[in-house]
């Protein structure tokens, strides 16, 4: 049995540390416990200092308990058919509350799973019953519009001294002899990870029964995780695989790594053919990243881990002797700089999309026609009027504004082909009425007739409505 | 007077579309039996396929067309959660005045292989009430088990004469003169999509009364991407962040997709070797790259980063 389970605390008086945010937590138990609900609680924290111990403590003072952690698919169906039904009714006995568990809701994957937050933001705003988050970085993206609506408590990393406390207990119970020099070392050396700490003391102790200050000093320190920039800065600066590999084992997302990497390359390298293979390289780093999001198949991440650190990194001759500073991807700044243009670009297609049965991606690459097309008044008028275009959006075609005296006539020459309209068909219903009174259906008549209405209907809804009472008042002028 | 043409003159009803002929013969079959199977219709983008979805769906549901009908959008930025609640409210219920409902999807190769597999599930759930229209451009993006669940009908490029004669029939209705040598330029841009003919028909329309080579030409060099040349200047001479930074302006504020990325910059490569300003081995190895990069933005690989990488078989 591992020592983390059998040694777990059992109630809050157990946890080590973090005091003060215990006591938010019993007196948010207590008010639901009282009937009073509570805004959920997000416990942040680096990983290994007991927030799902925590979670798992305040399990039991309520009814049952639903845990969701990051081995789960989170895709909104996902939460949505296990968390999201129970969160929003609750049992006949209305004293029993459900506790939902969301475990290192910060690691739910942008596109992997496509609306988690969103879906979590939901549950948080329907849900009856009490919830506890727990994340590990307080500054990532995906906590940002979760954090508002939470409870956020920031559990700190657990003191040397109260680590090696924990470890003495443990080694006395399992008949450890073990010395005391040691066991600091080991808390020392965990940085404040309990859990780390408690593996290590396990895993020492597992040959005889005795822990030496020898059997810890070769034990390195816990994996710190190195940062976006220390792993680009290696993979452009370094030409030793092993430490481009150690260094790209960051926490973030591998193509937003990629794209860190792929905005330095001809920032740093400056041969030609070495930005062409590095580039490559990049390419096929893409390509698998690609290839393991359609397939779902992630393993493909390895491969492309690969092809953009050490295969980058062997693209260079040799290192370069001077200082780049590592540059943010501009991509990102220039379509931020461009979102107002963008999505008025988006509203634009969205109009079209609706009005000529075409998707955003085709309406998009029919605009510069309808730059050509808008450069004429009356076509520009006749475009916007069917797409039913607002001034901001004409501005997208053309710079003038369409000139009044032209909207006018126009205006005046669609009322007037109403008016026609409106005629031809008062005269087709009455040819019609004449046709039926005498019993002479003539199939081909009638369904030329039912087309014609097809065509109207077609051209806008509006009118539709519009014909219908035309429709009527000359039923009532011809009878 | 109705806004664009591409809209004006979509044919709607099945004898008018324009080629695809057997398809239209086989659809026909179903307006008589008055029912049909899931339909998927695969092909590339202009020939045809949401207007012979609509002209069907007219035909086959008679004067209630629009209460049995639904169009989607697979590709939907919102996800394949809001196409299924759609999709549930819409086969709630029953078909009124028309012997079942149809709904159309367009582009669903753009879906994931997840969101195929959800919509999987829908086909099955109201196989009784509704069904299914799809519409892609690569059938070989649909999972198998929704391509058995569907008859596949591929629809080939329009034909050039096909496409002429359907410009000819606008030009006259609308009043404008065109000559041979003008729509045949057309058609050769066009390249069997009639959207894009059309289009290019009303761009070159609306700048004067007359539409022959030189006006088609202008629309073609005005509506492409202006840079691209400039681009690959820059490349070639060595300023690789130079063309970088145009690459990404282009792709961000023109919004150009990576296929019509790939398609400018093939053109503008050939008519270098054409004018005799490239070297054929140059040129060969040039070609090599953009194919495969080509290749793997269908494929689905981020068409910026691919784009980039091909600059740099440029330097």
């Amino acid at each position: 049995m591992l020592w983390t389970d059998k040694y777990r605390p059992q109630s809050l008086e157990e946890v080590v540390g973090n005091k003060k945010e215990i006591k938010i937590i019993q007196e948010w138990v207590e008010s639901w416990k009282s009937g009073n609900p509570q805004e959920p609680l997000l416990l942040v924290g680096p990983p290994g200092i007991g927030k799902t111990t925590l979670a798992l403590i305040i399990a039991k003072e309520f009814s049952e308990y639903i845990e969701l952690n990051a081995s789960d698919k989170r895709s909104q169906d996902v939460i949505k058919s296990t968390i999201g039904e129970s969160s929003s009714s609750r049992s006949l006995f209305g004293d029993e509350y459900k506790l939902i568990i969301f475990d290192e809701v910060d690691g739910i994957h942008g596109t992997n799973d496509r609306g988690g937050v969103k879906a979590i933001g939901e549950i948080i705003k329907n849900s009856h019953h009490p919830m506890i988050l727990i994340a590990n970085d307080f500054y990532s993206k995906r906590l940002a519009s979760i954090k508002t609506k939470c409870t956020v408590l920031k559990m700190k990393k657990s003191r040397w001294n109260s680590i090696s406390a924990l470890l003495k207990k443990i080694a006395q119970n399992e008949n450890v002899e073990a010395d005391p020099k040691a066991l600091k070392e080991i808390a020392l050396k965990s940085q404040g990870d309990v859990r780390s700490a408690i593996n290590t003391l396990q895993a020492l102790s597992d040959k005889d029964d005795s822990l030496e200050i020898k059997d810890v000093e070769n034990i390195t320190t816990k994996d710190d995780r190195s940062t976006i920039i220390n792993g680009v800065t290696a993979v452009l600066k370094s030409k030793t695989p092993s430490k481009v590999k150690k260094a790209l084992i960051v926490e973030e997302e591998p193509t937003l790594v990629m794209e860190y990497i792929t905005e330095n390359i001809p920032r740093e390298y400056k041969k030609p053919d070495e930005i062409k293979k590095a580039y490559e390289n990049i390419a096929k780093a893409d390509l698998y990243f690609g290839r393991a999001q359609s397939s779902r198949n992630y393993g493909y991440w390895r491969y492309a881990t690969d092809f953009m650190g050490i295969g980058v990194s062997s693209s260079k001759h040799e290192t370069y002797k001077k200082f780049t500073k590592i540059t943010s991807p501009t991509i990102f700044t220039l379509m931020g700089r461009n979102r107002g243009k963008r999505n008025l670009r988006d509203k634009i297609a969205e109009k079209m999309s609706l009005k000529m049965h075409i998707s955003n991606s085709i309406a998009i690459s029919m605009f510069p026609y309808l730059e050509i097309m808008f450069k004429d008044d009356e076509l520009a008028w006749e475009i916007s009027d069917f797409l039913e275009l607002e001034d901001d959006e004409i501005k997208r075609f053309r710079k003038k504004k369409i000139p009044k005296k032209v909207i006018t006539k126009m205006e005046k020459q669609k009322a007037q082909m109403r008016v026609e309209e409106r005629d031809r068909r008062a005269e087709e219903l009455k040819n019609q009425m004449v046709n039926v009174v005498p019993d002479i259906r003539d199939d081909n008549v009638q369904e030329e007739v039912v087309e014609e209405f097809d065509d109207v209907v077609d051209e806008d809804i509006e009118e539709k409505e519009d014909n219908k009472k035309t429709d009527k008042q000359v039923s009532l002028f011809s009878f | 007077m109705s806004g664009p043409w591409v809209e004006k003159y979509r044919p709607q009803k099945l004898e008018d579309i324009v080629g695809q002929k057997q398809i239209v013969t086989r659809l026909e079959k179903y307006v008589g039996e008055e029912s049909m199977p899931n339909l998927m219709f695969t092909g590339p983008a202009g020939v045809g396929k949401t207007t012979t979805a609509l002209a069907l769906v007219k035909s086959i549901l008679g004067e209630y067309w629009r209460q049995n009908f639904l169009e989607l959008n697979a590709s939907d930025a919102r996800g394949i959660e809001t196409v299924r609640n759609n999709i549930k409210n819409f086969c709630r219920l029953k078909p009124v005045g028309a012997p079942f409902r149809i709904i159309f999807l367009d582009e669903v190769d753009n879906m994931t292989k997840d969101a195929q597999h959800a919509l999987r599930r829908e086909m099955e759930m109201y196989t009784k009430t509704a069904s299914f229209i799809l519409s892609c451009n690569y059938s070989s993006k649909i999972i198998d088990p929704i391509q058995s669940r569907c008859a596949i009908f591929r629809f080939a490029p329009i034909k050039g004469e096909e496409i002429a004669e359907r410009l000819k029939f606008i030009c006259e209705t609308e009043g404008f003169d065109a000559d041979e040598k003008g729509l045949e330029t057309i058609v050769y841009f066009a390249e069997g999509d009639m959207r894009k003919a059309v289009n290019v028909l009303q761009a070159a329309a609306s700048e004067g009364e007359t539409i022959d080579e030189n006006s088609v030409y202008e629309v073609v060099s005005k509506a492409k991407p202006q840079d691209i040349g400039n681009m690959i200047n820059k490349a070639l001479m060595g300023d690789f962040m130079g063309a970088r930074t145009i690459l990404r302006e282009t792709m961000v504020l023109q919004g150009t997709s990576g296929e019509d990325m790939v398609t400018q910059i093939y053109q503008d490569v050939s008519k270098r070797v054409l004018d005799g300003k490239m070297d054929a081995s140059i040129y060969m190895n040039l070609i090599e790259a953009i194919a495969e990069c080509d290749f793997r933005i269908r494929e689905g690989a981020n068409p910026r980063i691919q784009l980039e990488a091909l600059l740099t078989q440029f330097l």
